[in-house]
């Protein structure tokens, strides 16, 4: 048990340490890369990070959702919550990092291009969801209910990701694509990006931990 | 036939409504249950019908012959009747075809209205041609009590049967009682004496 | 008593969506707010774009959206009370207890088509008069009228059961039901705007083909989960 503490407690110093040297590894270590306006792709080992995040929450959402209907176990529910707060959280960021780079890319904070429409489509849906729980006093009615929602929701995802932008380059083909992807990564920026993703990941991981134990907690208090 | 249950128990959040209850209820008794106002009679009729979940335990129905450890109630929706004062019919349309109506969703022919509403003692001038809202409560009472029994339910709860109705209505209660004992079990929630003195063994929360 | 097999579940939905239409039609209330509603906005709209407001080459674009978003606002208007009715009315219990939980699920989807099937057919007449909205295929854009009737009518069948148990009905109904629907609305949209231009069906059949495989997956994921919306 304390050997289990002490290597959760270094985890966390090993994040926050890590964390710190992305930070100064994006401004200070890699180069601005080729293709990108200015000292604008420094953006990229955050806003990347956020909607990678923000989607693997939702998937982590609709997860425990079908184990919450599944075993009728509170803690799933709490599960469930924390992933969506959070990926809500991480979706508000990763829209608002996406816009400013659009515009200094691009010069216009918004171009319902497929990435950033498929974005917003599933910062609705993360509101959506939180606006049910919101309206549901009943622990139990909430949680079946809001599981429920995150499941249906989940099968609509594909729709979002693969129909919606096919339709839209179908019919504007001058479309801005965002080059992220498709930009061949020197192994500097390489190191600082793939870090940072795994860095987020953590982040996100031990703060979808910390909101269980809150509402552990909580329940635990208001009984 | 066979009523078993189990541990079962109600809660909500730390708030323990009732529970852990074990008990069995042979076919043709008839149970009542009572307790002061609060103590749970009403979620406990909800919970056995299979109206809400149980936070533990369980209640099995075995019906005659049967072997095993028995269905649910949400199992097998047609061995349940259920009827109580939050118990609404469809105000709009007229006894006969709330009736109707439930006959059909249950899979039955829509032919027995007019006999089930005579059964409970309403002549076809009572109810005929008027919406169901524009009925006494009493009146009403009586189709909801209808509406429990149209699909010769195994089991019957009735949540305070005898609320809001007269002498006769109060005849009729106990017509319907004795005829789900030698169909089943009834299981009566009240704290009305005329209600728990149709029951042949009580369980008091 | 005899042990009896569950109800057929296609007769108990036909049962729900009579008894449905029936309580509907003595009232009439909810029927005439969504078509005095419906009417309202078209008249805002006809008379805002109208047809000689718009250029002839913006008036696919343009009113492709707009009828669409006359078709959804109807929508959220209407399709929730056939479970909010039942919650706030307290006849839910006796249609849980009574009823097949997919029975009811069914019966009431097929309510809301009738409803939302009649409002287009007033709503599309008018609006293609009072725009001058020229379309060029109709047999797409009657497929995609269907179609997306069917998806707005199965997602919002789906939410009005959840909101139907939840506090702040309206405007959450609109918030929960925008999200899923806007893969179909999009999809419609853009169907229609191909319809309005090109005059041979094939041109706008990928958006046809999008509308199917949503109807079909979210009324699948809708019948899966309502068990766990409808019971408690």
């Amino acid at each position: 048990m304390r050997a289990v503490k002490s290597l959760g407690l270094a985890a966390k110093w090993l994040l926050g340490l890590g964390m710190a040297a992305i930070c100064w590894g994006a401004f200070l270590y890699a180069r601005p890369a080729q293709s990108f306006v200015g000292e604008s792709s420094r953006i990229v080992f955050f806003h990347v990070p956020q909607a990678w995040v923000a989607t693997v929450a939702f998937f982590v959402a609709a997860w425990y959702s079908g184990m919450y209907l599944r075993r009728r176990r509170i803690e799933d529910d709490d599960a469930a919550s924390a992933a969506a707060r959070l990926g809500f959280l991480f979706c508000v960021l990763a829209t608002v990092t996406g816009s400013i780079f659009a515009r200094v890319m691009w010069n216009s904070y918004w171009n319902w291009d497929p990435r950033e429409t498929s974005i917003v489509l599933l910062l609705l849906v993360y509101g959506a969801y939180l606006g049910l729980r919101g309206a549901l006093e009943d622990p139990e009615r909430r949680a079946a209910l809001s599981a429920a929602y995150a499941l249906v929701a989940v099968v609509t995802v594909p729709f979002l990701v693969f129909a919606v932008p096919r339709m839209y380059q179908s019919l504007h083909p001058d479309t801005v694509i965002n080059a992220e992807g498709k930009v061949k990564m020197s192994s500097d920026i390489r190191l600082i990006f793939f870090s940072s993703m795994v860095a987020f990941m953590g982040l996100f991981y031990w703060m979808w931990n910390l909101d269980r134990r809150v509402s552990r907690i909580v329940r635990e208090r208001t009984a | 036939m066979r009523l078993v249950v189990d541990g079962l128990t109600r809660s909500y959040g730390a708030r323990r409504i009732f529970g852990p209850l074990s008990f069995e209820v042979r076919g043709g008794t008839v149970l009542g249950v009572s307790g002061s106002n609060g103590s749970g009679k009403t979620t406990l009729l909800k919970t056995l019908s299979g109206l809400i979940r149980p936070s533990a335990g369980s209640t099995k129905i075995l019906l005659e012959g049967e072997e095993g450890a028995g269905s649910g109630p949400r199992d097998v929706p047609w061995c349940i009747g259920w009827v109580a004062p939050d118990l609404a019919l469809y105000g709009e349309l007229t006894a006969e075809e709330n009736l109707d109506f439930f006959e059909r969703v249950r899979g039955r022919a829509s032919s027995r209205a007019k006999d089930l509403l005579a059964g409970v003692g309403l002549p076809e001038s009572s109810y005929s041609k008027k919406s169901l809202s524009s009925l006494s409560t009493g009146q009403r009472q009586r189709v909801k009590l209808a509406y429990a029994t149209l699909h010769d339910p195994a089991v019957l709860f009735l949540d305070e049967p005898s609320s809001n109705l007269d002498a006769d209505g109060v005849e009729v209660v106990a017509r319907v009682v004795a005829s789900q004992r030698s169909r089943g079990i009834a299981i009566i929630a009240s704290n009305d004496p005329r209600d728990l003195a149709l029951a042949d063994e009580t369980l008091s929360l | 008593m005899s042990a009896r097999a569950p109800a057929p579940l296609l007769g108990a939905a036909l049962a729900v969506l009579r008894k449905d239409l029936l309580a509907e039609w003595r009232t009439r209330i909810a029927v005439n707010a969504l078509f005095l509603f419906a009417f309202a906005v078209l008249v805002l709209v006809g008379y805002a774009v109208g047809p000689t407001r718009l250029a002839p080459e913006d008036r696919p674009t343009v009113n492709a959206v707009l009828l669409w978003i006359v078709i959804f606002f109807s929508a959220m208007t209407g399709l929730a009370r056939v479970f909010v009715k039942e919650e706030e009315g307290g006849t839910a219990a006796a249609l849980r207890l009574a009823a097949p939980p997919a029975a009811v699920l069914l019966g009431k989807y097929l309510v809301n088509i009738v409803l939302l099937f009649a409002v287009t057919a007033f709503i599309v007449p008018l609006f293609l008069v009072l725009t001058s909205f020229e379309i060029a295929c109709p047999a797409l854009f009657a497929v995609l009228l269907v179609l997306g009737c069917l998806g707005l009518a199965g997602a919002s069948t789906f939410t009005a059961a959840l909101v139907s148990k939840a506090a702040a009905k309206g405007a959450l109904f609109a918030v929960l039901s925008i999200p899923l629907l806007l893969p179909p609305l999009i999809a419609a949209v853009s169907g229609t705007q191909v319809a309005a231009r090109e005059a041979d069906f094939s041109a706008g059949v990928d958006f046809v083909r999008v509308l199917v495989a949503y109807d079909g997956v979210v009324t699948t994921a809708a019948f899966a989960l309502f068990d766990a919306v409808w019971r408690e």
